[in-house]
């Protein structure tokens, strides 16, 4: 909701259980994995796809907030952290250590690529695709959840309307002195509760006179299954049964103390690596081919 | 009848003595520097599930279902309403105030709940099951000390019990993730750097929800124990549930 999806990605208007499973995997090996490798490959996708996604605004964000926060955890972990074998210098008798300073860049780094993960998946993952993948599962819950986010709006404008009749008999916020200002503020809140408890209770009445909780209940979805979501979700399933593969064989092993260890590069493991690049990269990839495909048809006709 | 607290049972034992292990054994063997962080993560969203789940199998009422999404709101608008200042908001306040009139499971979902759709408004993030557990927790346990007789709507006792789980519960958690996104483990220097950092916020928001208590405690509870009394909600939870 903070960022607005400016209609060129095209990889949004995917399944919402393909672009979950895509979030989910990002956000997961980018929080808890710290192998060098795969936190580079994370933080340039997530950092591409907010671009495709926002544009110039991403690109603002992320110098602006994420390059002082990288820096700061980087450099405040050393200064705070004395565990690891390898004394680089003493501050005040304390000592900074090489393994601290490493692991103080690499979760800076999976802390930018999980907040960038996260500004996407926020304009991604609309609260309907949420309701669309949960709301068979635990229909009470997705229903409160929904309904709570429909609330909020309607609240303000009650209050607004609340405030405005009070204004006129002079009990509103910006009348009176401070403690009358409070006590206005107050009786607002309290008007507002009483009215929506009481519309709680109609709509309810209302909502058990539809069925509410009765068997045999459908529900609207505007997601299809299409071909190219198959498509997508089998390239996505391939790709992470790679990445398991290596994570089960150890390739993204990665420990900071006592002595800086990390599982090298060979063959192998190089495939597993392309393998996890691929999948991060997949909004770019059907992106980049959205775009030929529609630039090659324009020159066509 | 019968056979509801059985499920639930089982699926907590299932929970607690498979699932448990299972993830600090994967975290040990697999995450180095990450295992605190991953674990304790899994284990918030274990402890939220049970929780969750029997209030959806229970098949709750419109009236149950609708009260907690309007308190929720309530909460999310009034967090909307002071953003300006950071860590100032009633969310606990009316967490505790939903658990003392509506109960332990009722006060965990509308802090549970608040937790999860403000940041729709504010952003999700690696934050969100923390916040969501911590608002959850605050009001279950205000219901609970009020079922057992220690916590009642005495505005003093409500204002002490609001400021120290705010500044304990709610602080001493979020403190706790963000020493874990930052450190590998334990490490005792951390979490009191990450502690102290965090004193100033968690005053602000432990003396806001003691501020937002002292206010909107008394109109509040009589406005909802008013509707519980009108319409008789939440009482006849015996006589209907079968």
């Amino acid at each position: 909701m903070t960022t607005e999806n400016n209609g060129r990605d095209a990889f949004s208007a995917y399944h919402p259980v393909t672009l979950f499973l895509y979030f989910c995997t990002v956000l997961f090996f980018s929080m808890f994995f710290l192998h060098p490798v795969l936190l580079a490959i994370s933080l340039a996708s997530v950092f591409l796809y907010s671009v495709l996604l926002s544009g110039r605004k991403a690109v603002r964000f992320n110098l602006l907030w994420m390059l002082p926060v990288t820096l700061l955890i980087a450099l405040v972990n050393p200064l705070l952290n004395h565990s690891g074998a390898t004394i680089l210098l003493y501050v005040n008798d304390n000592p900074i250590t090489l393994e601290s300073t490493v692991f103080g860049l690499l979760s800076a780094a999976a802390f930018v690529s999980v907040v960038i993960g996260f500004s996407c998946f926020n304009v991604v993952m609309t609260s309907d695709k949420l309701m669309y993948l949960f709301g068979r599962m635990i229909p009470v819950l997705s229903l409160m959840f929904s309904m709570t986010l429909r609330l909020v709006p309607r609240y303000k404008a009650q209050i607004r309307k609340i405030s405005e009749a009070q204004k006129c008999i002079g009990c509103d916020v910006s009348q009176g002195g401070i403690f009358q200002r409070i006590r206005n503020g107050v009786h607002i809140v309290s008007i507002l509760i009483t009215w929506a408890l009481e519309n709680a209770v109609e709509t309810a009445d209302s909502m058990k006179a539809r069925g509410f909780g009765l068997k045999g209940r459908t529900t609207f979805s505007i997601y299809s299954w299409k071909r190219r979501d198959k498509t997508l979700l089998a390239v996505q399933l391939a790709l992470l049964a790679v990445v398991f593969a290596g994570m089960g064989m150890g390739a993204f092993e990665t420990a900071c103390f006592p002595f800086v260890r990390i599982a090298g590069l060979s063959g192998k493991s190089v495939a597993f690596f392309a393998a996890y690049a691929l999948f991060c990269l997949l909004p770019a990839i059907v992106d980049g081919k959205e775009y030929f495909v529609w630039n090659s048809l324009k020159s066509a006709g | 009848m019968s056979k509801k607290p059985d499920r639930r049972l089982i699926f907590s034992v299932v929970l607690i003595f498979l699932a448990i292990p299972l993830t600090i054994a994967f975290g040990m063997s697999v995450l180095h520097d990450r295992r605190y962080y991953f674990v304790s993560v899994a284990i918030l969203i274990y402890t939220m599930l049970p929780f969750l789940l029997s209030f959806e199998h229970r098949r709750p009422k419109a009236r149950e279902v609708i009260l907690i999404c309007s308190l929720s709101a309530i909460s999310v608008i009034g967090r909307a309403a002071f953003f300006m200042i950071p860590e100032f908001k009633p969310v606990a306040a009316i967490v505790i105030i939903a658990g003392i009139c509506l109960g332990p499971e009722s006060g965990f979902l509308v802090g549970a709940l608040s937790g999860f759709v403000s940041n729709f408004f504010f952003g999700q993030g690696a934050w969100t099951p923390w916040q969501m557990f911590s608002f959850g927790i605050i009001g279950f346990l205000a219901g609970f000390l009020h079922q057992r007789g220690i916590l009642n709507e005495n505005r003093a006792v409500l204002c002490v019990f609001g400021g120290l789980s705010t500044f304990v519960i709610y602080g001493g958690l979020m403190n706790l993730s963000s020493a874990l996104t930052v450190s590998p483990g334990f490490g005792q220097d951390v979490f009191w750097a990450t502690f102290l950092a965090g004193i100033p916020f968690d005053l602000v928001h432990a003396a806001s929800t003691v501020i937002f208590l002292l206010f909107i405690a008394k109109p509040m509870t009589e406005r909802l124990i008013r509707i519980r009394v009108k319409y008789g909600l939440m009482e006849d939870k015996d006589s209907s549930a079968q």
